[in-house]
């Protein structure tokens, strides 16, 4: 039988090799990698100095914060609000290009389906393929930055943007601010620095086949449930390629946002220019220069949209734009009526009354996810929480429930 | 071990070269002269069929959103329904008819009482395995080839033909929206070979071929289930289904190769292991039959 225990053994060497090669692989690709080494300020100066124009990369977004899994799709998912929060569960995958000041376009890839942002100038277009819709935003070309403020799909850094102290936060002119990419989280970050965080230098890495320095904002302050932001950045560019963020009391990072591939060339050019195709409900809007966005009015109908052309009770604009902007605002204190109390990690966001969208509330699923608490209902997450209270006001923040909680009753 | 002495797999291949392919052909001949064969591929033919046909009569417009990907252009343009039977038969359709065709691969000619004289043949084994999957990969080109091509037909005589939106919202000519149906033609086989390997693998461990094809299509839907479930998320990027569908990367502007790498290498990895184990059981199977 000596032959035939030998003819089983390709069968059990070819498996072993497979795992091995999975198994190297896994460990070639987080291994540490030898960079000269360089101080916390001098790679806070490569960051500012990065002279990055164009790129073209895919994002991953990872985010643990121990809310339960919203269907993204199928017969439960809920429309609006809820696909604000999708973006903080699972994880989701996005293409971004960008080439110069202008011009960028961001892809969220769904299964089957695909949700674009494209950035041209003046010009900026939605397009959700599930129902074929597109958004055409149109601005006066001086509020360009508002607009970027204003952008709707600005799923994730968006969010915990909102829960920076934004306010004296220098804002680039272009636009690859405003499409999630780990260097527009990373600069929302490095903004709330102070004196009261820590900043190190952890071992070198690798991120989208690049080696990476690893900065670690580390805030002492215990008013936030922030543990460690570690901000992954380029050797050679200064770019930062990957941003992940560590809550107090959970071991797997609570939410991370990486580039998986990256490329610094410039992207076709064709990629900016986006005409609805045939068949698609589109809708045409007109952003005023200022104040900031329309779309920051809670849960009000957009009264430039014909109702004639408006597609199903469902299907709004792609995104639903409004209630992620009043989850968690994130135009800090250019909101108007939003006021940002106390500075640094801990700071918290507040919305005057009549703020919270009615959808916030009726929505079976986002009720689900709520919670009751005194006077209102609250979002506790590892990372972030929200109250509502029952007269609209909202706040926000990456605080504990209780520090929202005296915030509100303060006022 | 009898018939195994005579038959080392190297020594018929230095002798009889040609032989491989004699037997691959007649191995094909048999295959797509079954009536069997040309039943599955027919009732595949029917799905995008069904599909236009349905859409054609219906007299209200489909909701966007509703149904499979792209039911609801389909009127608009006759190119999308190939896409869209695609989509529909990847699940089930497909991998049940692979599962016939790979199931019946070995088991088939043992339960008939042909394996023996397939291996008095001085082919080999190795030889053997080699053309039996080779028959069942060509199975898998045919029968989604068959799918596109009779979705293609359908949706054209149906419905007016032009340019195609993609899923991010450009638009392409026809002839690049043929090129990314051969595509994604090229994807689904692909995908499928991984499910052809595992019926081989188990068609070699049994006489009974209706045992292995069952094991085949349930297996496959097992799989499926299982990447539903996102409690075994770990176990995700591990299952052979994990990136059936995701051929709607190649519909994205511009094409998405991340899937496409992802999946020929899962399903090589699938073929490796499951062509070594397959070898090895059928190398050491007492051919009675």
């Amino acid at each position: 039988m000596t032959r035939a225990r030998r003819r089983w053994l390709p069968a059990l060497l070819l498996p072993l090799a497979l795992a091995i090669a999975v198994v190297l692989g896994s460990v070639q690709a987080g291994a540490s990698v030898s960079l000269p080494p360089k101080s916390a300020e001098e790679i806070l100066a490569m960051i500012a100095r990065t002279q990055v124009r164009a790129l073209s990369g895919t994002v991953e977004q990872n985010a643990g914060l121990g809310l339960p899994e919203l269907p993204a799709s199928g017969p439960g998912a809920a429309p609006g609000a809820a696909s604000a929060l999708e973006f903080l569960t699972g994880s989701h995958t996005a293409r971004v290009y960008v080439d110069g000041p202008l011009k960028a376009r961001l892809q969220i890839l769904d299964q089957m389906a695909e949700r674009d942002v494209v950035i041209n100038g003046a010009e900026v277009w939605l397009y959700n393929s599930k129902d074929n819709s597109a958004t055409h935003l149109t601005v006066p070309t001086p509020s360009l930055a508002e607009l970027k403020d204003a952008l709707p799909t600005k799923p994730t850094p968006g969010m915990f943007a909102s829960d920076m102290p934004a306010t004296e936060m220098p804002e680039p002119d272009i636009p690859r601010q405003d499409v999630p990419t780990p260097e527009a989280l990373a600069s929302r970050f490095l903004a709330a620095v102070d004196a009261s965080t820590e900043v190190t230098v952890a071992e070198a890495s690798s991120v989208a086949g690049r080696s990476v320095y690893s900065l670690v904002l580390n805030p002492r302050s215990d008013e936030t449930l922030v543990d460690s932001v570690t901000i992954d950045v380029d050797s050679e560019t200064g770019l930062p390629l990957g941003v992940e963020v560590r809550a107090k009391g959970q071991a797997e990072p609570a939410y991370s946002l990486a580039y998986t591939q990256l490329d610094l060339s410039k992207p076709d050019a064709a990629l900016f220019d986006f005409t609805p195709p045939q068949g698609a409900t589109v809708i045409e809007k007109v952003l005023p220069a200022r104040p900031v966005p329309s779309m920051t009015q809670p849960s009000t109908p957009e009264p430039d949209a014909p109702a004639s052309d408006a597609p199903a009770p469902d299907a709004t604009t792609p995104d639903a734009p409004a209630p992620e902007d009043q989850l968690t605002p994130g135009h800090g204190s250019r909101t108007h009526g939003a006021t940002v109390t106390s500075e640094g990690w801990g700071s918290v966001i507040a919305l005057p009354a009549g703020s919270a969208p009615a959808e916030l509330t009726s929505n079976p699923q986002l009720s689900q996810a709520l919670q009751a608490v005194d006077g209102g209902r609250a979002l506790t997450t590892s990372l972030l929480s929200v109250l509502i209270l029952d007269d609209g006001r909202v706040y926000a923040g990456m605080v504990p429930l209780e520090r929202l909680q005296s915030a509100a009753a303060a006022q | 071990m009898l018939s195994a002495k005579a038959n080392g797999p190297t020594r018929e291949g230095a002798v009889r070269p040609g032989l491989g392919w004699a037997l691959l052909g007649s191995e094909l001949a048999v295959l797509f002269r079954r009536l069997r064969t040309w039943a599955m591929l027919i009732a595949l033919a029917a799905v995008p069929i069904l599909i236009a046909v349905a859409v054609k009569l219906s007299s209200r417009p489909t909701a966007p959103g509703r149904g499979p990907l792209f039911l609801d252009r389909i009127t608009q343009n006759g190119l999308f329904v190939a896409v869209t039977a695609l989509v529909v038969c990847v699940p089930l359709f497909l991998p049940f008819t692979v599962g016939v065709v790979a199931g019946d691969t070995i088991a088939g000619e043992a339960n008939l009482g042909t394996l023996r004289y397939l291996l008095i043949a001085p082919a080999g084994r190795i030889r053997l395995l080699l053309v039996k999957y080779a028959g069942a990969v060509a199975f898998c080109l045919a029968a989604t080839a068959t799918v596109a091509a009779s979705g293609a037909l359908a949706g054209v005589v149906l419905f007016p033909v032009g340019p195609v939106t993609l899923l991010s919202g450009d638009t392409i000519s026809v002839g690049e929206s043929s090129l990314r149906s051969l595509l994604i033609a090229a994807y689904i086989t692909v995908s499928l070979l991984g499910l052809s390997a595992i019926g081989l693998l188990i068609s070699t461990f049994t006489d009974v071929p209706v045992g292995a094809m069952a094991a085949t299509v349930v297996l496959s839907v097992v799989s499926q289930v299982l990447d539903n479930l996102p409690q075994l998320e770990w176990l995700h990027p591990w299952l052979f289904s994990h990136h059936w569908l995701s051929f709607a990367d190649l519909l994205r502007q511009p094409i998405s190769w991340t899937s496409f790498g992802e999946n020929a290498l899962l399903q090589a990895g699938y073929i490796a292991v499951c062509g070594a184990l397959a070898y090895a059981k059928f190398s050491n199977k007492d051919v009675l039959s």
